[in-house]
């Protein structure tokens, strides 16, 4: 398994390097460079132009300038956003990062266990109206042209109902006289959200370990007061109104992914849970006299569970190409939203930064799924 | 459950299943009935589609969604197996008859370890107080099969097909049942190990003073481990008796044929001898006996009328011909005997003791 890691690791690199190196070349493909821009202006004088293109390291062979950039990229150092100068792009990148991260997450978690959960209860029984129901508005929310569905969910939820903020991150009226910045509350929140988290896995893990089959039942009560506990603590930071200001910009773009992805996840796992229902295992589990219940999530939708993770690699990497719509639609200062403006604003470093990061992002959920396949299925054993 | 009552372990009356398909009705089981002591071992014998798996699974109360009792009682230990609730069907199974399977390889989930697909059974009956005890049980049930305990912890893949095969054998053994079934035990084992296998299993019955009721198509493996012998043909038992007696004497010319399709010595089947044909459709069976199209003794009453029992002391086959002499040809009287069930009944019951 260690040596598996390794070896994982390694490929990690090799792929990174290759995304880098392609950004590079992809941005110098484009007609002319930054330089040019002063190029055409006739009152610079030639030696001037010169310099400036020194100054650029425009003057140096390609290969030369290619060794340059990806020396910086590796030490971390994406150069300074023509856009958002003079702030560093790396800078600019762990501001936006990490709120693309959360919104998509939240998704695409959200997407999978509506649609696992669907799926197998449409699995199970046949022809209900639970199974019409779902199957078609899944299908059709799946379909659905992603910017007017977006758009379709702003109108009725913002406009008509006014329940929920029309878009961007924050609301500036709400922080006009907060003394923290929104990156500090986000962080925070994330931080939140990261010891929760673990404070659940880490109560199911210990009651688990006790072997006592009736400890378990302790395990929802348990992690609902560490919930209120956290919401206990937020409520009296006094920044807990501008928190619950971002969650309520949350709400509306996490929806409308969920909706439009969940039913990938609810199909593929209904077909998977066809095929595992009719498994001979699957009977033996019911010869045994084993609640039905059981005999369902232990056994049939347990093996369903393979097939439907290894695709939820590829609905990571549909969850990043969707970015840029939804956030464009739904002004969320993410990822996408920065990758697009730098485009049109020919923000060179941050463009060829945030390729590097999405590409990172899809290299690291991939080896996450790698990894939980492993776990999840023990017919699995890399070498 | 209900008290102990006089009378067999398991006794099987008139059991009749319909499967509904689309292109019909499958008549998988037709009045089936034979009854099983306790320490009894019954093979039941038959070319695949016959309906052997069909009553197996009767008897597991464990029938697939299309499928329909058209007819005919279960009782274990007095108690009418198909009057029970939900919740008592789980008891019921694996606790008083537990299955050895046809597919033996696919029963174990792969994505489990082996010990824990069977402490999930002892769980589920609450034959152990706690998880520990479970697992001691399981290790002792390791060892009675043949199986080192310590692989309890390991996964399906990780065993051999030998070894898959105790365990599901294992896991039968988990709960005391009063019956189990061992459906076509070793098909997919190679000759040697097969036999070994049902030579244990056959010990661990008679140590264990269990009913145990082994299927299979080949009726010579069969008959080294039973006590008694049910040959099924198109869904009816047509021939029932001591092991002994079916083997040396057949009287139904369907299992005389059986009996000369002996696996050689490499193992390879020859087909029926002097059978033609193939079994048939079970969603319109012909008309009287249903052996008749391929049947070398075959008349005109065959056609018509479907045979009575014919018996050779505590031997019958349904047939108007059978193979045996001795055998009393059915007299009119007997005809009109065999319609009616309380007579047929009447005489499994002097069988019987
Ligand atoms: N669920 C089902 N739906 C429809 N027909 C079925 C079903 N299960 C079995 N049958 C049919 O019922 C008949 C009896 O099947 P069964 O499995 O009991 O036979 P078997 O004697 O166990 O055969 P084998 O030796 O192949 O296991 C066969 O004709 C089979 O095709
Ligand atoms: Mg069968």
């Amino acid at each position: 398994m260690t040596g598996y890691l390794v070896r994982r690791a390694g490929q990690m690199v090799l792929t990174l390097f290759l995304i880098i190196t392609f950004a590079f070349f992809l941005v110098q493909a484009q007609p002319g460079d930054y330089a040019t821009f002063y190029a055409l202006d006739p009152d610079i004088p030639p030696e001037v132009k010169q310099q400036l293109r020194a100054s650029f390291g425009l003057d140096k062979p390609l290969w030369e300038q290619y060794l340059i950039h990806l020396k910086n990229t590796v030490t971390g150092d994406f150069g300074v956003s023509f856009g958002h100068f003079p702030r560093p792009v790396m800078d600019v990148l762990v501001e936006r990062v990490p709120r693309t991260a959360v919104l998509f997450l939240s998704a695409t978690v959200l997407s999978f266990y509506i649609g696992f959960f669907l799926g197998k209860a449409i699995a199970w029984r046949r022809g209900g109206w639970l199974e019409y129901t779902a199957t078609i508005s899944g299908a059709t929310l799946f379909t659905v042209f992603t910017p007017a569905f977006a758009l379709m969910m702003i109108w009725i939820f913002a406009f008509r109902l006014g329940w929920l903020p029309v878009g961007k991150f924050l609301d500036p009226l709400v922080w006009r006289h907060a003394d923290v910045s929104a990156n500090y509350v986000f962080g925070q929140m994330l931080l939140t959200a990261f010891l929760f988290t673990a404070f659940a896995f880490l109560v199911l893990y210990l009651l688990k370990r006790t072997g006592r089959v009736g400890l378990a039942r302790w395990a929802g009560p348990l992690i609902a007061v560490g919930g209120v506990a956290a919401l206990f603590v937020w409520s009296f930071s006094g920044v807990g109104g501008l928190a619950l200001d971002i969650l309520k910009h949350m709400v509306l773009p996490i929806v409308t992914l969920t909706l439009i992805s969940f039913a990938g996840t609810m199909l593929l796992t209904r077909n998977s849970m066809l095929e595992t229902v009719r498994e001979d295992y699957v009977m033996a589990a019911r010869a045994k006299g084993l609640p039905e219940k059981m005999v369902r999530d232990r056994h049939a939708a347990r093996n369903a569970l393979l097939p439907v993770v290894t695709s939820l690699v590829y609905s990571l990497v549909f969850a990043i190409d969707g970015s840029v719509i939804i956030e464009v639609v739904f002004s969320w200062p993410g990822t996408g939203l920065t990758l697009l403006q730098a485009v049109r604003t020919e923000d060179l470093p941050l463009v060829m930064g945030a390729m590097v990061f999405i590409g990172l992002f899809s290299l690291l959920a991939h080896a996450i799924v790698d990894v939980l396949y492993v776990y999840l299925d023990p017919r699995i054993r890399y070498q | 459950m209900a008290a102990k009552i006089n009378g067999p372990l398991l006794k099987v009356e008139d059991l009749t299943l319909r499967y509904l398909t689309r292109g019909g009705e499958v008549r998988a089981v037709e009045g089936v009935s034979f009854e099983l002591e306790q320490g009894q071992a019954l093979g039941l014998v038959g070319e695949s589609g016959c309906g052997k798996t069909s009553v197996a699974n009767s008897l597991m109360r464990l029938l697939p969604d299309n499928a329909r009792l058209a007819g005919g009682q279960v009782w274990l230990r007095g108690e009418d197996i198909f009057a029970l609730e939900e919740d008592e069907v789980r008891e019921y199974r694996w606790r008083r008859v537990a299955m050895v399977f046809q597919a033996a390889m696919n029963s174990l989930d792969p994505v489990y370890k082996v010990g824990q697909q069977i402490v999930e059974a002892i769980e589920a009956h609450e034959i152990e107080g706690t998880i520990s005890a479970a697992r001691e049980r399981v290790a002792r049930l390791f060892r009675l099969v043949g199986l080192d305990p310590a692989l309890m912890d390991r996964y399906p893949h990780e065993f051999s097909g030998g070894m898959r095969q105790r365990a599901v054998i294992a896991m039968a053994l988990s709960c005391d049942p009063a019956v189990i079934i061992a459906d076509e035990p070793t098909t997919a084992l190679d000759v040697i190990v097969q036999d070994r296998i049902l030579r244990e299993l056959k010990a661990i019955q008679q140590q264990l003073n269990m009913a145990i009721i082994y299927i299979s198509h080949d009726i010579a493996v069969v008959a080294e481990v039973t006590d008694r012998i049910g040959v099924m043909y198109a869904g009816h038992l047509v021939e029932y008796g001591n092991t002994a007696d079916v083997f040396r004497a057949p009287l139904h010319p369907y299992t005389d044929a059986l009996l000369g399709s002996f696996p050689s010595v490499t193992g390879e089947r020859r087909p029926l001898a002097g059978l033609s044909g193939e079994p048939p459709n079970l969603i319109d069976p012909p008309a009287g006996c249903p052996f008749h199209p391929r049947c070398p003794r075959a008349t005109q009453i065959c056609q018509e009328e479907f045979p009575p029992q014919a018996w050779e002391g505590t031997q019958w086959a349904k047939c108007w011909h059978p193979m045996n002499a001795g055998a009393e040809a059915p007299s009119d009287v007997e005809l009109e005997a065999a319609s009616d069930v309380g007579i047929v009944e009447q005489s499994a019951h002097g069988e019987g003791g």
